[in-house]
């Protein structure tokens, strides 16, 4: 009775965790009593309870967290890219495209009509606009650069509560199964945690004989070891070659005394990971990308626009305010302070006293067809280009995360399989016990009606 | 294979959400009516629109550069037509009084003062504004070209537009060159002056400064090689060397007229000849330019067609498509709920009692 007792609860236990996630079903074990012989004959001794375990693949186990492990990559670079994709997307909105457009086609209509003060003006508007335009896409670039820092942030907050957990399951478990039993629900638990450390961040982890589990991020970041949990944070530091000023890197706390270790190079996996690439790798080289485009166009306009004479007769001036550098040169684009305050200050002629020279206009209209981008693409190629880049990027993220999802689905299924929870099953099973249940009650009733008959022997 | 209660639950979670997903990206195609909404849906469709954007912009942009050239242009040419008036009408009255059997000093008097009124209108035609500019001042086209006497006071200069990617066309044709002749030779290209009646075709160096130009030669325009143009070759012998100057011509025959110089008078008719078939000329290239426009607009118009009709054929959804699709999508969605429906209810638990 007591030994169905047992598997009722556990059946019990196994409906109530129907829906708990990483749950494995748990079996009780029963086993024949040692028998107890006489002679020839030996007596069977009923049943006992040897053990609830769970059921459980751990090689499956194993691959459903490396499997989760890259879709959470490619889900945090998937995630980065459609915000990126977003500041280079003209299919609703006006982007550098359009104002490039609207740059050239101004100064072409300057020169139709180099003598206008309208046309002047529509000049110095569309440069104006599309300065702000450069600008808007390095800020929206370095939002993202924020953004992601602060996703990066907070999953390594979570990965932290998560060790820390596992380093007390370490102890649970190892606590239980010393003694000979089976830590079922903390062993689901663990694995469980582990799969979603995995997901936000590369680890390495191994179970050892003693059944504790040693984690390690990246190569040498040990997280989780016996007992004990280390953290990982996020800090702002200087910029290097793959980041930019002010982004955070992440360092591994060892223990309080020595020096936090850098180990952003070696988290490539999990959330963060894609997270860190798209920031570092993308987002680093769309950055520069706009910046020497900002920058050359400037530097070819100045040198075509230097040439020329103003309606002032003053020649060798610049149209826009060339940055110093090429780094940040799209933020930093200006249109020069003299047109700013005076269109007559734009230069359309190719000689001195000439209002209704159109050279220099047409001059810098024809830039627009150029070779300019390191003599190989004009603005729109290079700039249509990077678009395309960064379509076929998120494109591919996207893909590649959603195979991933479909793959971890259905490893999640084949562990349901194993694993999972039937209530069918479970029902025929409180069925069967309830029945032994039934039987074994049946069979003391019996004992005790023969005990009464032997009782009333004597009576009778 | 163990079918556990998640598993079925998951299937159905995942498979809804898929169908949802699918009509939501449809309905969002029919909302915009476009295939493609970012630069991901389709990377490469996306750069091609830009682009085929880009070429719409552009082209639109030399069709309205034509426009304006081709005003300038066929303003210019009724000018010169007006032009070619004055000099037949002086040359006509030139030969009245070339011989002294139908002349005589008073006559020559009365004829001298009307191509005295012929020399203004002249100066009147050669001072000719469109909008705010002198047509014939070159570069210097705020002030007013010529003088009361004809002395030119603008310059050489060709307003050069572009018209296409690779090609700039001068929309003005300078007083010097009309009036004066000067740039008119013997119908060879010189390496130092633009040709006449050409487009040129500029080269940039180190990408700025204009530092060649090298030319192709227009439709009317004459061999670079041969001495004599081809188009206008009847012409060539009377503007052989140098040009003429227009005001001169008038002005020596209203003065041979008045000093009743018969010699004078005949002298001149040879120049008058000359002054005609410079400003003829003149006027044969503004309309070989405007021929060249408007072909080159109508290259422009197709070629702005074609670009939106590529943008739209990449990027717009096709209509009958989407709304099949939709309804397939529905139709499915509709199937996995009612499956759904099924799949979950029944368990072993109901049948107990």
């Amino acid at each position: 009775m007591m030994n169905s007792q047992t598997a009722l609860q556990t059946s019990g236990h196994n409906i109530a965790n129907k829906s708990t996630e990483g749950f494995s079903r748990q079996r009780v074990e029963i086993q024949t009593n040692t028998p107890v012989g006489s002679g020839q004959l030996r007596y069977g001794m009923g049943s006992k309870t040897a053990a609830v375990t769970r059921i459980n693949n751990p090689y499956l186990e194993r691959q459903i967290g490396n499997e989760r492990s890259l879709g959470g990559f490619f889900d945090g670079k998937a995630e980065a890219m459609s915000r990126v994709e977003n500041v280079y997307n003209e299919q609703q909105n006006k982007g550098l495209n359009q104002f490039v457009s609207d740059f050239f086609s101004s100064v072409h209509e300057l020169s139709n009509n180099p003598e206008s003060l309208a046309t002047r003006t529509q000049v110095r508007e569309t440069a104006d606009f599309l300065t702000k335009d450069f600008k808007r896409v390095h800020s929206q670039l370095h939002e993202i650069t924020r953004d992601l820092d602060q996703q990066i942030t907070s999953q390594l907050d979570e990965v932290n509560g998560m060790t820390k957990e596992i380093a007390s399951l370490n102890e649970k478990i190892q606590s239980v199964e010393l003694q000979g039993g089976y830590a079922n629900d903390e062993r689901d638990r663990r694995d469980l945690l582990l799969k979603q450390v995995g997901e936000r961040i590369n680890i390495r982890w191994a179970e050892g004989a003693d059944t504790t589990v040693t984690v390690t991020a990246g190569n040498s970041a040990l997280l989780v070891a016996g007992y004990d949990a280390k953290t990982l944070a996020a800090k702002p530091t200087a910029e290097s070659a793959t980041k930019a000023e002010g982004a955070v890197d992440i360092f591994y706390f060892n223990n309080d005394k020595a020096e936090p270790i850098n180990v952003t190079q070696q988290i490539t996996g999990g959330k963060v990971g894609g997270t860190l690439a798209v920031r570092d790798q993308v987002v680093t080289d769309l950055l520069s990308d706009v910046d020497k485009m900002a920058y050359s166009f400037a530097a070819n306009v100045n040198e075509l626009h230097r040439n020329g004479f103003n309606a002032y007769n003053e020649t060798n001036g610049n149209f826009f305010e060339l940055p110093n550098e090429i780094r940040h040169a799209s933020a930093n684009l200006k249109v020069s302070a003299d047109i700013m305050d005076d269109v007559g200050r734009i230069a359309t002629a190719g000689s001195a006293q000439s209002p209704g020279d159109p050279r220099i206009a047409t001059a810098i209209a024809h830039l627009q067809n150029d070779k300019t981008m390191s003599g190989e693409h004009t603005f729109d190629e290079f700039y249509n280009s990077i678009v395309g880049k960064v379509g076929v990027q998120a494109h591919r993220a996207e893909t590649a995360s959603t195979t991933q999802r479909d793959i971890v689905k259905q490893m999640n299924n084949l562990r349901e399989s194993v694993s999972g929870v039937s209530l069918d099953e479970e029902a025929t099973k409180l069925i069967e016990y309830q029945k032994s249940f039934d039987a074994s009650a049946r069979l003391i009733r019996t004992a005790d009606e023969m005990f009464d008959t032997i009782l009333n022997l004597k009576r009778m | 294979m163990r079918i556990a209660d998640k598993m079925a639950l998951n299937q159905v979670n995942a498979g809804i959400q898929k169908n949802r997903a699918e009509l939501t990206d449809l309905q969002n195609q029919a909302a915009t009516q476009k295939r493609v909404n970012k630069p991901s849906d389709d990377p490469l469709a996306a750069t091609r629109v830009l682009s085929a954007r880009t070429n719409v912009n552009a082209s639109q942009q030399f069709i309205k550069n034509i426009n304006q050239a081709k005003t300038f242009l066929e303003y210019s040419d009724q000018s010169l037509g007006e032009m070619t008036e004055v000099l037949t009408r002086a040359k006509e009255l030139a030969i009245s009084q070339s011989t002294d059997a139908g002349a005589n000093a008073i006559s020559r008097t009365v004829t001298a003062t009307e191509i005295g009124q012929l020399f203004d209108q002249s100066v009147q035609v050669g001072n000719r504004k469109l909008g705010d500019r002198y047509l014939f001042g070159g570069f210097k086209t705020t002030n007013p070209p010529f003088s009361k006497d004809g002395d030119y006071r603008g310059d050489t200069g060709e307003m050069k537009v572009a018209i296409n990617k690779d090609a700039d066309v001068a929309i003005n044709m300078p007083g010097s060159r009309v009036f004066l002749g000067q740039g008119i030779r013997s119908g060879r290209v010189r390496d130092d002056a633009p040709s006449e009646n050409s487009i040129d075709l500029r080269i940039y160096e180190n990408g700025g400064e204009l530092k060649n130009e090298a030319t192709i030669r227009g439709p009317a325009g004459a061999d670079e090689n041969s001495d004599a143009g081809k188009g206008p070759s009847n012409l060539s012998a009377t503007w052989q060397n140098n040009g003429t100057n227009v005001f001169n011509v008038l002005m020596d025959l209203e003065v041979s007229l008045r000093t009743n110089s018969k010699e004078g008078v005949q002298d001149s008719l040879d120049r008058l000849d000359e002054a005609l078939a410079q400003v003829v000329l003149s006027r044969a290239e503004v309309g070989s330019r405007v021929s060249t426009l408007q072909s080159g607009l109508e290259n422009l118009t197709k070629g702005v067609i074609d670009s939106k009709a590529l943008a739209s054929s990449l990027e717009d959804v096709d209509n009958f498509e989407l709304v099949s699709d939709l309804n397939k999508s529905e139709s499915t969605l509709k199937a996995s709920l009612a499956s759904s429906g099924k799949l979950i209810q029944p368990s072993l638990l109901d049948f107990l009692k």
